[in-house]
């Protein structure tokens, strides 16, 4: 490890040695309307053919030898800007780019493209801009970040109401997703109809499916990154809409003019609002509802120093009446310091509070009342450096810390009278990391990105820890002994050497080979095993007896940029993925309230692998994007399937999505969007017995998966009005437009799952019994909607 | 966890509507295989165990039975009853009680002898404590909560102190027996977890209410489980520990509301089953063997 970090250290000061007198050109990369940071836009410096891309924070640093330049700034769907610059000592340039539509439609002819796709290491990442996460057709005309990363390639989810989604045959489980830097436990509302992410208040969504920076860790399949807008530091912005089932509202204004800015964002579903008249239960105490509010502020102290206070809380909330409901949500806050060491030396320091909980309240009557909370909630402490030693060289740095708890069950009530206590013990865990990452540049052809990450996990008491004997694989293990640990007292520890490794080869100016080689270590595992994962899932630390799950995936990639504005982007990339210590379920797994819980889960391998094809048009009237993805995800664990690798439940052999975007004329647009899946796997039985006179299903063969559903496929489609510019010939003071969409068009009833169950009627002994297959269509019809947004 | 499936099934009944379609899928064929039903009891009078064969799973019949079987159950102290062949009913194996004798003794293991189709097949289990029933009452839903109009029955009885207790609570409601699998209705001591720590005390609610059954009309209306004037017979059996997970996943397999509540269904599987073969590589075998100690208690809820 120690020889490793050395070794990229040495890499990078050599090639900082190598150069002898230089000047840095650094500052931020702005929008012009509202004075927000822009990630990831690019700098290109004409005479060197090199440049730079800014960071999360919209940071960027390029050294170069002292001389005039040229430089270029560019984003998407933003005009660019070209500077003529004399280096001779160091440089700071802040640079607004004007992203307004109406008067980009005339440069946008002599704008360049971007070229990130085939100039960058970087692979196996898509991004979102939340303009086209909002022009997306959606489900029920809310325009939705977990739906819309769903139409990207490698994504995959088990069906409509599902919460999360699968990633490279990844679990849901397995995505770390960040919002400001703070995981989010549970991305849902309803279940998995709708996400948590407010679109009034996200400003860039990227997710990172393979050659995962050394920055990142924690999870196995991916990272969504979801960072939220600063809120307009130039004038008070008001946005809001009104949805099928969202009314929402943001504001954003300056504190301080250039310096100081906030937004607040809010929504609410209010069909409970709406019904209250009409449902006697929401009279009476009955409650369903479900909201969020996003808020963040920042403030510039000087340039060299910026602070951001970010916040989110969002709650689901179901009463059936006065007593009894639950409700669950996550609550997440970050404080983040960016400052400026010197022009090359970048840093940011995060501290970050996130919690997911969940209530139910059962009150039967007095004498017979329940209460059961769970949680996890965690500390952060995340200190980043970014090191621009030269146009070559570029090293981050840093360390994380989080501590979690784990409270499996607070849980108890009353039972005729006495009280009853199912209370599980609390779990604390402390996971800390090191890495240290250098993206080379070795000649205009080749560049390399390599790094490395130490994990450690640590599990201490209090806390009494089993231990379980090895039963027949697929049955539940017995308790055989028990240890009890004292405060603070180590139970177990993993370490974990975590590398990373990228590279590019620059066949042409618009083609370009890419690979990486990820490791990934996750320790704390997502207990689910239904369908889909549901709120009150548990997320479990490992332990003594459950091991980190470890991943290690390969890709290779050809990136091409075609067009002769290379308004086209290609990009074919295959993956091979293999996973240890995978967790499964005996059959009968009981998951919640289990202190033996560790006796119900099984542990396997897994592998994934596919072949990812993305060709995107970026310009013109015409944009959108085609994505068609051919891969296979299996498990092999003892005691399922016969010991045999069988396919998961999210498994898609085929998995095409067309994303279409056409603007009719000024005021009109269309968008589309068809998905075509192949059926994802299923398990039928092939024979039924009775036991006393219950039709039980069963397949001596034992098999998993061994059905495909139907295949799957959708249409769905969505107009947007733009309101008039100008009312009785003079400019309106505020924009608005409607959303007219409807989902399903074709009102296919796509299967998500086939069951075999015995016929209802209850069956008198001695009676042949009737068994059925049903087919089940979440959404079986045409869904339309209707929403109104406004901005001023 | 029923309650919660419950809930959340209800939260999305009011505001989608899924659609669900009859379908006949082909499947896999499959050599049919031994099942054994041997729930037998301290009841008073005979006590059956029967052999059948397992079904094509859309076969519609009575499923093939099992002659010229020998079935013997022994116990620990040295006693054997032999189940013979049911002249009259095929693969129906019956002991006989002479006098007011009754099956089986409290705290003895039994071991279950199947020799078929030249095979030997064998089970053991041990025969539970049992509680009685103190009282069953009927209880009209509190005015503030969901469906004030229906009647719940509740049955009263507390667990034996000391953990390691089964129990499987079966009811007939009006003569008829509440045999639908969202109604296997089974604790573990006073709890609904084997390795929970509630022990010793009155049944938790949802064992206590299991016996009343929510069902539908023609028009898709629930119905009140229970109304004045309407009567319950209500038995608690004594299970293995073995049997709970049984019937714990046979209520997982078989309980199918569909809809919502496919989101969160497991993977179908085989349920497990404490019969095997003596030779592991012959021919399967399905069914379970249990011997309980059964206590029960009747009641007529009065007409207002």
């Amino acid at each position: 490890m120690r020889f490793v970090l050395f070794l990229i250290l040495a890499c990078a000061v050599h090639a900082s040695a190598q150069v002898g007198e230089k000047i840095t050109v650094s500052g931020y990369i702005k929008d012009e309307a509202n004075g927000e940071t822009l990630i990831g836009a690019t700098v290109y410096v004409k005479e060197t053919a090199t440049g730079g891309i800014t960071n999360e924070y919209g940071f960027y640093s390029i050294t170069l030898p002292s001389a005039s330049y040229t430089l270029h700034y560019s984003y998407v769907g933003y005009a660019s800007i070209t500077k003529s610059l004399v280096l001779n000592k160091n440089e700071r340039v802040d640079i607004e780019l004007n992203g307004d539509t109406e008067q980009l439609q005339e440069v946008v002819i002599q704008a360049e493209i971007e070229q990130a796709n085939v100039q960058n290491t970087e692979m196996s990442t898509n991004k979102l801009d939340i303009g086209t996460i909002q022009r997306l057709p959606a489900f029920l005309g809310e325009a939705d970040l977990i739906k819309s990363i769903q139409l990207l390639p490698g994504v995959s989810t088990v069906g409509e109401g599902a919460s999360g989604y699968n990633v490279r045959g990844g679990s849901v489980g397995q995505n770390l997703i960040l919002l400001d830097e703070a995981p989010v436990y549970n991305s849902s509302h309803l279940l998995g109809f709708f996400s948590v992410f407010n679109p009034d208040a996200v400003k860039d969504v990227k997710l990172y499916k393979g050659a995962i920076p050394a920055r990142y860790g924690g999870r196995l399949s991916s990272l969504l990154d979801v960072r939220m807008k600063e809120g307009n530091s130039k004038r008070l912005e008001v946005t809001g809409g009104i949805g099928t089932i969202f009314s929402r509202l943001a504001i954003e204004a300056p504190l301080i003019k250039n310096k100081a800015s906030f937004i607040i964002a809010a929504r609410r579903s209010y069909i409970d609002i709406l019904a209250r008249p009409f449902v006697k239960l929401l009279q009476d105490g009955g409650a369903l509802n479900f909201y969020d509010i996003t808020l963040k502020a920042n403030y510039n102290i000087n340039p060299k120093n910026r602070v951001y206070l970010s916040g989110f809380f969002g709650r689901d909330n179901f009463k059936f009446d006065r007593s009894q409901g639950f409700n669950w949500g996550n609550a997440t806050a970050t404080l983040r310091w960016n400052h400026i060491f010197n022009d090359r030396l970048f840093s940011n320091f995060t501290g970050v509070y996130s919690d997911y909980d969940y209530n139910l309240r059962f009150g039967l009557t007095e004498k017979d009342a329940f209460t059961w909370k769970s949680s996890i909630s965690n500390f952060i402490f995340k200190p980043q450096f970014t090191y621009f030693i030269n146009s070559n060289n570029e090293v981050n740095f840093g360390a994380e810390a989080i501590y979690y708890t784990f409270k499996p069950a607070d849980a108890g009530g009353v039972n005729n009278g006495k009280p009853v206590d199912f209370s599980l013990e609390r779990k604390n865990n402390l996971e800390t990391s090191v890495y240290i990452s250098n993206a080379q540049k070795l000649s205009p052809v080749i560049s390399v990105d390599y790094g490395i990450r130490y994990s450690l996990f640590n599990s201490f008491g209090p806390g009494k820890v089993y231990t379980y004997n090895d039963t027949v694989p697929g049955f539940r293990k017995r308790v055989i002994g028990e240890r009890t640990y004292n405060s603070g007292e180590s139970i177990a520890s993993y370490g974990n050497i975590e590398p990373r490794a990228s590279f590019k080869i620059q066949a042409n100016p618009t083609t370009a080979i890419k690979g990486s080689y990820t490791r990934m270590v996750q320790y704390l595992h997502l207990i689910s095993n239904t369908t889909a994962s549901n709120p009150l899932d548990l997320w479990n630390p490992s332990s003594t007896n459950i091991k980190p799950q470890l991943a290690d995936q390969y890709t290779l990639g050809y990136f091409k940029d075609i067009g002769s504005r290379q308004q086209f982007e290609l990009s074919v990339e295959g993956y091979w993925k293999t996973t240890d210590n995978q967790v499964d379920y005996i059959d009968g797994a009981n998951l919640l309230i289990n202190e033996f819980l560790e006796g119900d889960l099984l542990s396997g391998k897994g592998r994934a692998y596919g072949v990812e094809t993305y060709l995107q048009k970026k310009s013109g009237r015409l944009t959108g994007w085609v994505s068609y993805t051919l891969a296979r995800t299996e498990l092999k664990v003892d005691g399922i399937n016969k010991n045999n690798w069988y396919p998961t439940r999210f498994d898609q052999t085929h998995n095409l999505k067309v994303v279409g975007f056409y603007e009719l004329n000024k005021r009109w647009s269309v968008s589309a969007n068809f998905v075509y899946t192949s059926g994802t796997p299923a398990t039928f039985p092939t024979s039924r017995y009775v036991s006393e006179d219950i039709l039980i299903p069963y397949n001596p063969n034992e098999s998993r998966g061994n059905v495909n559903l139907p295949d799957y496929h959708r249409l769905d489609v969505s107009f947007r009005l733009e309101g008039k510019k100008q009312r009785r010939g003079k400019d309106r003071k505020h924009s608005d437009y409607w959303v007219f969409g409807v989902y399903n068009l074709y009102a296919r009833q796509n299967p998500f799952s086939i069951y075999f169950s015995q016929k209802d009627s209850r069956v008198p002994q001695g009676q042949p019994i009737s068994s059925q297959a049903t087919q089940l269509a979440i959404i079986g019809t045409i869904i339309p909607s209707v929403s109104y947004n406004f901005k001023f | 966890m029923k309650f919660t499936k419950i809930f959340f099934i209800s939260i999305l009944a009011c505001l989608l509507a899924a659609c669900e379609l009859n379908i006949n899928p082909d499947l896999e064929n499959a050599d049919r295989v031994l099942v054994v039903n041997g729930w037998i009891t301290n009841r008073p009078g005979n006590q059956t165990i029967v052999l059948t064969k397992t079904q094509p799973y859309f076969e519609k019949s009575l499923p093939p039975t099992v002659a010229g079987a020998t079935v013997t159950v022994s116990d620990d102290k040295g006693g054997v009853f032999n189940f013979s062949e049911d002249p009259t009913k095929k693969g129906n194996y019956v002991w006989k009680p002479t006098a007011n004798e009754l099956f089986g003794t409290i705290g003895n293991s039994y071991k279950l002898s199947i020799q078929s189709e030249g095979e030997i097949f064998e089970s053991f289990a041990k025969m539970g404590r049992v509680p009685g029933i103190d009282s069953i009452t009927l209880k009209k839903n509190d005015p503030d909560k969901l469906n004030p109009d229906f009647y719940i029955a509740q049955q009263w009885a507390t667990d034996i102190p000391g953990k390691g207790d089964f129990y499987w609570v079966r009811a007939v409601k009006n003569g008829q027996r509440l045999n639908k699998p969202a109604e296997i209705n089974i604790a573990a001591d006073a709890g609904f977890a084997p390795e929970s720590t509630i022990d010793g005390i009155t049944f938790l609610p949802n064992v206590r209410e299991g016996i009343s059954p929510f069902d539908k009309d023609a028009n898709g209306t629930a119905l009140s489980p229970y109304l004045p004037g309407d009567s319950v017979y209500v038995e608690i059996h004594s299970i293995t520990l073995a049997a709970f997970n049984h019937l714990q996943q046979v209520s997982i397999q078989t309980n199918r509301p569909g809809g919502f509540a496919e989101l969160f269904a497991t993977p179908l599987s085989n349920v497990s089953s404490n019969i095997r073969n003596v030779n592991p590589s012959g021919k399967k075998v399905v069914g379970f063997f249990n011997v309980a100690a059964v206590s029960g208690l009747g009641k007529r809820f009065p007409k207002k």
